[in-house]
């Protein structure tokens, strides 16, 4: 990964003309999508073989086990080769080898008798030729028609990962080398299913492994290297978060977003006040609402009801009472309900409609591609001084990048400031100094994308230079500000709001400044062979569209040196090797030029 | 020969040589089907069950030995593991720690324990798991007894 870091000035120069190729070329999604991250692997269905060869063998090289008991082993650990080992120093390798049903001694008590030339299985008590019986690892014997039997039963029970021997109390995981052998003599596509299914163990028993969710499905799976809490993009194009398998939502918690979608789904708030400020007429069913007067309400049917219990009722009343009729003693209740249903609707609806608000923004603002790239045509046709206009695209970029992250925020700040799910984590007094540092920060992210995204939409091909060197400054100016932003809101939700809760755990994918990852191709064995190390990275870059490397790590992840992240697991500097920085300060960025 | 069948007719002959040896156990197969068994075993000694005969119906499928038999009981039994209107049992070796080397006999004889040691923490019948969590042990082995008169003793008089 460290050849990643290091590039000379030649490269940035080659790397940023490729990027203005790729850009005439095609102008796709990948042109303004980051580029890849090392963290994150895409697995086809060709390489899930190669992928899960690496931790078998790490594990079969320092357990000195054969490879189907590296496989029992790792499919019990969930495939986590680090609690592997640490269950290996801490426990011992027998009590390790028990837990996963791994047996390496046959047992004495089922030796065979050497001379007997039948033996009895014990499973259909028939007297079986000793050519016909097969012995498993923990040493128990039985006919290979009743083994097969067995793995037949087991395979379409979906218990292919875990076949124990039959033996009662045997926790013994059976060879897969015998498994595959006798069943593929009577079932051949039943051994075929078995054999996916250990394959496919890999990703399904693999917390750092899953499936993409695209639909259809692209038949990739993705891997994370150090934390499943971040957002990726598979190599079909579909960006994800990788913890929920959702879009990608953050700053949003998992938690949140799913109680957003599913508010937003329901109309939950509509179906609310409907039921708090109606009621249906007893005769015609209609949903009824009072508009004033006392309780005695008639619906346009023409029947009359009073307003408290529901009933219907005759035509004669005073202001505070129905002929015959007296339920006055709900009334106060019924108005506390109707005023709270009334509050938490307008509630949702002021952080929805912001959310819409920014949400649609940023699908307008993605038509701005076709005409963005028209004006940088216009420009570089025109004879002029400057010549780079990667400002534009990487500006565009920070904006949609910057538009998604606050979107985000509203139904972030809904559910952190609402009742929903921190009513008692914090004081009334506490969540108000801590709403108003957050709609700060906010305010000033959504005045900056919205100065960002006017720069941008200005017809500035038809500008004189310096005009258009105006704006460049601008756009470049504001990137770099909303940017910054951006990182600040991210680190006050996970330090200040999030970090501070003491009952609940959300966790957030850390703001990256070039967006969701995207995951690479996996590439067996490529950190070995220094020389394949060059070309794939130059190739890679060719392919994402051109990136700028850096010398120093690029501002993305969070500020984990800080230390104050305590109360997250760790996370490892994630170093966007290859990436376009946009933090760095002006003069850096005009150097590349 | 179905091998389900075949290890059932090997059962059948232990079954008619051991009838001696586990007089605690009488288990029939049913004359016309050998997947259907029935099966009388004795309460054991030291419980309310003790005195009792209680008749098990055993339903064999297909796949057996690989997979276990049905069994529930046919009388009436006041158990926590045993549930009180159907009779189904709730027993590890009939649900998932099944080994094939089981036989019909020995799933008696695992029956029988299940009797003498019920585990209250996953009752079937919860009145008398309610019974033996909260400690009244008086209560459920007068329950216990009293359904053991009733239905699992033959009537004198």
């Amino acid at each position: 990964m460290d050849d990643y870091m290091s590039g000379s000035e030649e490269d940035y120069y080659y790397y940023d003309r490729e990027s203005f190729d790729g850009l005439e070329n095609e102008g796709s999604e990948s042109q303004w999508a980051p580029s890849k991250a090392p963290s994150c692997k895409v697995i086809t269905k060709e390489s899930l073989l190669a992928a899960q060869r690496e931790d078998l063998q790490r594990v079969m090289d320092l357990i000195s086990v054969r490879e189907h008991h590296a496989r029992t082993l790792l499919i019990h650990y969930r495939w986590d080769v680090e609690k592997l080992i640490a269950v290996y120093v801490e426990k011992g390798k027998a009590c390790m080898f028990a837990e996963a049903g791994v047996t390496l001694v046959g047992a004495v008590d089922l030796d065979l008798p050497e001379s007997s030339s039948t033996v009895q299985c014990n499973i259909c008590i028939e007297d079986v030729l000793l050519s016909d019986v097969s012995k498993m690892d923990c040493g128990h014997c039985f006919c290979n028609n009743c083994w097969t039997q067995h793995f037949i039963v087991k395979i379409n029970e979906g218990q292919s990962k875990r076949i124990r021997c039959m033996a009662y109390k045997c926790n013994a995981i059976c060879d897969e080398a015998v498994v595959r052998k006798l069943v593929s003599k009577k079932h051949p596509d039943l051994a075929e299913k078995f054999d996916r299914f250990l394959l496919e163990s890999y990703i399904e028993d693999n917390k750092m492994v899953k499936w993409c969710p695209s639909v259809p499905h692209c038949g990739n799976a993705l891997r994370v290297e150090n934390d499943e809490f971040c957002e990726v993009e598979c190599s079909c194009g579909s960006q994800f978060c990788f913890s929920c398998l959702s879009e990608a939502h953050s700053p949003c918690s998992c938690l949140m977003w799913k109680l957003w979608t599913k508010k937003c789904r329901d109309e939950s708030e509509t179906v609310n006040w409907i039921t708090v400020h109606t009621k249906p007429c007893p005769k015609c069913h209609k949903p009824v609402e009072k508009n004033g007067g006392c309780n005695l309400v008639s619906c346009i049917c023409g029947q009359a009801f009073c307003w408290l219990c529901g009933g219907a009722t005759g035509r004669d009343h005073t202001w505070s009472n129905i002929a015959n009729h007296s339920c006055g003693r709900y009334k106060e209740d019924g108005e506390k309900k109707a005023e709270r249903a009334k509050r938490d609707l307008y509630r949702y609806m002021h952080y929805h409609n912001r959310y819409k608000a920014h949400t649609d923004s940023f699908q307008q603002e993605s038509r701005l591609r076709e005409t963005i790239r028209e004006k940088v045509l216009n420009l570089e046709a025109r004879d002029s001084k400057l010549r780079d206009f990667s400002w534009v695209t990487n500006g565009l970029y920070r904006l949609f990048r910057s538009r998604r992250a606050l979107s985000y925020s509203y139904p972030f700040a809904f559910y952190m400031f609402g009742d929903d799910l921190f009513k008692d984590e914090m004081t009334k007094k506490d969540r108000e100094i801590k709403q108003n540092l957050f709609e700060d920060q906010q305010q000033q992210l959504e005045s900056n994308i919205e100065k960002l995204s006017k720069f941008i939409e200005e017809p500035f091909d038809g500008y004189s230079e310096k005009q258009v060197m105006d704006i460049r400054m601008q756009v470049i100016n504001l990137s770099v500000i909303t940017d910054d932003l951006c990182k600040k809101m991210y680190d006050c939700i996970e330090n200040d709001l999030l970090g501070s809760l003491q009952f609940s755990i959300h966790n957030i994918a850390p703001y990256l400044s070039k967006g969701v990852e995207r995951a690479a191709e996996l590439t067996i064995g490529w950190s070995t062979q220094a020389g394949c190390n060059n070309r794939c990275q130059k190739a890679d870059d060719q392919a994402n569209g051109g990136t700028i490397e850096s010398d120093q790590p690029s501002a993305s992840g969070t500020s984990d040196d800080s230390g104050h992240s305590t109360w997250k697991r760790a996370r490892k500097e994630s170093v966007g090797g290859g990436l376009i920085d946009l933090n760095l300060p002006a003069e850096f960025i005009d150097r590349i030029d | 020969m179905q091998a389900s069948r075949a290890r059932l007719f090997k059962e059948y002959k232990e079954v008619q040589r051991e009838k001696v040896a586990d007089p605690d156990i009488q288990l029939v197969c049913d004359d016309s089907n050998i997947f259907k068994w029935t099966a009388l075993i004795k309460g054991p000694s030291e419980t309310p069950y003790d005195g009792g005969v209680f008749q098990l119906a055993f339903s064999v499928p297909e796949q057996y030995p690989l997979q276990p038999p049905q069994v529930r009981f046919l009388t009436k039994i006041f158990h926590p593991n045993v549930h009180f209107k159907t009779g189904e049992i709730c027993l590890d070796i009939l649900k998932n720690a099944w080994s094939p080397a089981w036989t019909l006999q020995s799933v008696c004889r695992a029956i029988i324990a299940l009797m003498a040691h019920p585990e209250p923490d996953s009752p079937l019948n919860c009145d008398s798991g309610n019974l033996l969590r909260s400690g009244d042990i008086r209560g459920y082995q007068s329950m216990a007894r009293m359904y053991t008169r009733l239905a699992a003793m033959p009537k004198k008089g």
